[in-house]
């Protein structure tokens, strides 16, 4: 073969290997919550709460569904903790509000997800978003309604708007 | 009745109604403090950063009067056990209203200890009792430094941030 010959299937070759090692078995790289962020999530949402008068308590997960932050809320009811992790969990692991889910499940008692571990059909948890990625999520729960649970937890993921990117 | 009399049944009536505090010093309900969210985050958060500061990433759990969890931080940065054994050395320290590393002393030498087989008893060093007083109002866990001691040191950190509160 002349040089060009080496030097061309050389080229071939290289983008070959390249590519198929690359794609198969590079790392993945994810951006995930730190602990400052998430404790500033949860705190964010409670206090928006109780600025409405409303007394709740607060998780942030991380990507994996993991516990980054629990807050149970002075003067609220036991399960509220309890209730705001299960929020949470919903969120991130159906990527969507956990009252969005619940909308979906709404008249369909079977719903195979309903009969996972910690799912929960209720509003008042979202999930934080870096773009579409999911890298975890916030629940609330003590308000009287999703509706207000949720619109704490918004606020509480707008705090950190700037930093989610 | 003469002014006199009127003065007897007013010190009648006095001494009814002391009968009457009598009669409920045992049904009145029980009055005590406890941890606020606020007071329960600063504390955690203050030894974390205790000990952050020191080259030391650490997870906190802060429970309350029922071994409740209050405030519950994982660390990214330390190790995934850490948040479940914070967790168990404030459980510990608060239901035995005692540091756990003073537990872990106490039951040395002695794997049959009865308490070392209740569910989330840790005989491991790095959680303190949080006082009022002689009352236990909740416990302070903390797991990820190089030694309970450390972590205890840490606790302890952010026990003294709240220290003027906790009256």
């Amino acid at each position: 073969m002349s040089r060009r010959a080496y030097l061309i299937g050389g080229l071939s070759l290289a983008a070959v290997v390249a590519g198929a090692v690359s794609v198969n078995a590079q790392l993945v790289t994810n951006k995930d919550l730190s602990l400052a962020m998430a404790t500033t999530i949860a705190q964010t949402a409670i206090q928006t709460c109780k600025a409405q008068g409303y007394a709740v308590s607060a998780h942030v997960l991380g990507r994996n569904g993991e516990v980054l932050v629990s807050m149970r809320g002075d003067d609220t009811a036991p399960h509220t903790l309890e209730n705001s992790f299960k929020k949470a969990y919903t969120s991130r692991a159906q990527r969507i509000p956990s009252g969005k889910f619940a909308e979906n499940v709404k008249g369909n008692p079977n719903a195979g997800a309903l009969h996972l571990t910690n799912m929960m059909p209720a509003q008042g948890a979202l999930p934080i978003m870096i773009g579409e990625d999911v890298i975890g999520a916030v629940g609330v729960s003590g308000a009287p309604g999703g509706d207000k649970d949720e619109a704490c937890a918004k606020t509480g993921i707008d705090k950190v708007a700037a930093d989610l990117k | 009745m003469s002014k006199v009399t009127l003065g007897i049944a007013g010190v009648s009536l006095v001494s009814a109604l002391a009968l009457g505090f009598t009669a409920t010093a045992d049904a009145q309900l029980l009055t005590h403090k406890d941890l606020s969210l606020a007071v329960a985050t600063t504390i955690a958060q203050g030894a974390i950063d205790a000990c952050k500061a020191q080259g030391y990433n650490v997870s906190a759990h802060v429970v309350g009067r029922e071994g409740q969890v209050i405030v519950a931080l994982r660390n990214e940065k330390a190790g995934l056990a850490t948040y479940e054994n914070s967790m168990k050395k404030a459980y510990t320290a608060r239901t035995l209203r005692m540091p756990s590393g003073q537990f872990a002393n106490n039951v040395k030498g002695n794997p049959t200890a009865g308490q070392l087989y209740l569910t989330n008893i840790t005989p491991a060093q790095g959680a303190l009792p949080i006082m009022i007083g002689n009352d236990t109002v909740g416990a302070i866990g903390i797991s990820g430094a190089p030694g309970g001691d450390k972590d205890e040191a840490c606790a302890k950190v952010g026990i003294d941030k709240v220290a003027a509160q906790l009256k």
